[in-house]
């Protein structure tokens, strides 16, 4: 095995070039060093990116927020901006493992390795993650929700290299939010896990609600059927029922994971209330 | 494809507790192994291997990681600290010495470790609440189960260094 250190985006892609798929890109490399240690997987050429300092970076570009691949889970768990347009994301990242992992797992990483319980990924569901490739002979950007393909299955081709994820912040009149259950408060994978982005009109209308759950699917993903069943709801006394999109999110529950299907049925919709409630105070709370 | 060694050997250059090195490791290499093996720094502990327990954890960068799954080739032109860094002038520090006051070593093979983040912890939030230290904990697995004592020390370092 070579350990290839590359310091830019043009050297990467080169080595990615060179070696294919004997090649694997490491970040933070929390899921591809126990890998290779265990004998999972032995590739050819470890592609050490870490160095690369132009994926390191969060930034404003026309509205958007474009994150580098390479921002750590740490960073993305306490950076102000980060807090103020996408709270679910910061309280997603915030539940990775131990500091310990978050030091230096970052969001491409997360992203990379698809994992059915990955708690960034809902987050970065509803809030549009558009996620920009690169590779030797050009560019393209996905969306998320296309890149996803099941259980550590994606779209991205060996000589591909994910250099930067762009999402839409949360709206003037909006909220968001994620929740994880699992079988121990820290550490642990996620059973379930869900994240909500509502907006809400000034007279008390859902004019927005985008709802990703993970842990319970093939791979996460966004739930059109309960987003829809909240949109156009109205507040009364300031409460949103969520009970018809909480039976839609419980029928979107698969039995391929470990838990059970039906714990996770009994749970989702209670999880749906706890953030939807949170959110709608939040929103509140804002305006008042 | 070119053509491909067993494993071969990367330079880095990184400080460890204060001290310069350049060395050869495999491209495997975790930095857990070239700092025991190596570098002869035997204060961070291989418990799991798997970067669940907190029992390898160093400071890289001031912050906290597993050195058992950090591959020793991406800590090129890093600052490392272990266990053995913190009295590096021969005097304990102020939450080494809390863990004696406390009798919060019981084996002692989790405390190398649990000194570490606890050290980062106070580094970056000097008056943390129980609560702050708790989840700073969350990574490491003391299997005597002492935390209650783990956790009355951090408490007192952190109230000693305001005062």
């Amino acid at each position: 095995m070579q350990f290839c250190r590359v310091s830019s985006v043009a050297e990467a892609v080169d080595e990615l070039s060179r070696w294919g798929a004997e090649g694997r890109i490491l970040a933070g490399g929390t899921d591809v060093m126990p890998q290779c240690l265990r004998g999972e997987q032995s590739p050819a050429a470890l592609i050490d990116i870490g160095g690369i300092d132009t994926m390191q970076g969060i930034a404003d570009v026309g509205g958007a927020t474009s994150i580098g691949a390479l921002v750590t889970l740490r960073r993305l768990a306490t950076a102000s901006l980060v807090a103020l347009r996408h709270p679910a994301l910061a309280q997603a990242a915030a539940t990775v493992g131990a500091w310990q992992t978050q030091t230096v797992a970052t969001l491409g990483g997360n992203i990379c390795s698809a994992a059915p319980t990955a708690d960034t990924l809902p987050a970065l569901l509803v809030a549009d993650a558009q996620l920009a490739l690169v590779s030797k002979s050009g560019r393209r950007r996905l969306g998320l929700g296309e890149f996803l393909e099941g259980p550590g299955a994606t779209a991205l081709r060996s000589t591909e290299l994910l250099r930067a994820i762009q999402l839409q912040p949360i709206a003037e009149h909006g909220a968001e939010g994620y929740l994880k259950v699992g079988r121990r408060s820290a550490m642990d994978r996620a059973a379930v896990g869900l994240a909500l982005r509502l907006s809400v009109t000034p007279n008390g209308v859902v004019s927005d609600a985008r709802i990703a759950v993970c842990g319970g699917t093939r791979t996460p993903h966004r739930v059109p059927s309960a987003e829809s069943a909240l949109t156009g709801t109205q507040l009364v006394d300031g409460h949103l029922d969520c009970a018809e999109a909480g039976a839609e999110l419980a029928g979107a529950a698969t039995p391929e994971h470990a838990e059970s299907a039906l714990y996770r049925r009994r749970v989702l919709p209670g999880l749906l209330d706890r953030l939807a409630q949170r959110c709608i105070a939040e929103i509140a709370g804002a305006e008042s | 494809m070119p053509n491909v060694a067993a494993e071969q050997p990367v330079s880095i250059r990184l400080v460890v507790n204060d001290r310069r090195h350049q060395l050869d490791v495999g491209a495997g290499e975790t930095l857990l192994r070239t700092l025991r093996e190596r570098l002869a720094l035997i204060g961070p502990k291989e418990a799991c291997g798997e970067g669940e327990c907190g029992a390898c954890t160093v400071l890289v960068d001031g912050g906290p990681v597993a050195s058992c799954i950090l591959a020793a080739g991406s800590t090129d032109g890093r600052t490392i600290r272990t266990v053995e860094g913190l009295a590096g002038t021969g005097e304990l520090t102020t939450l080494q010495q809390a863990f004696v006051s406390h009798a919060a070593v019981q084996c002692g093979y989790c405390t190398p470790g649990v000194l570490m983040v606890l050290t980062a912890l106070l580094d970056t939030v000097p008056d943390p609440t129980e609560a702050d230290i708790r989840r700073a904990l969350a990574g490491n697995i003391c299997r005597c189960t002492g935390y209650q004592q783990i956790v009355e020390a951090a408490l007192a370092a952190a109230e000693a260094a305001a005062s």
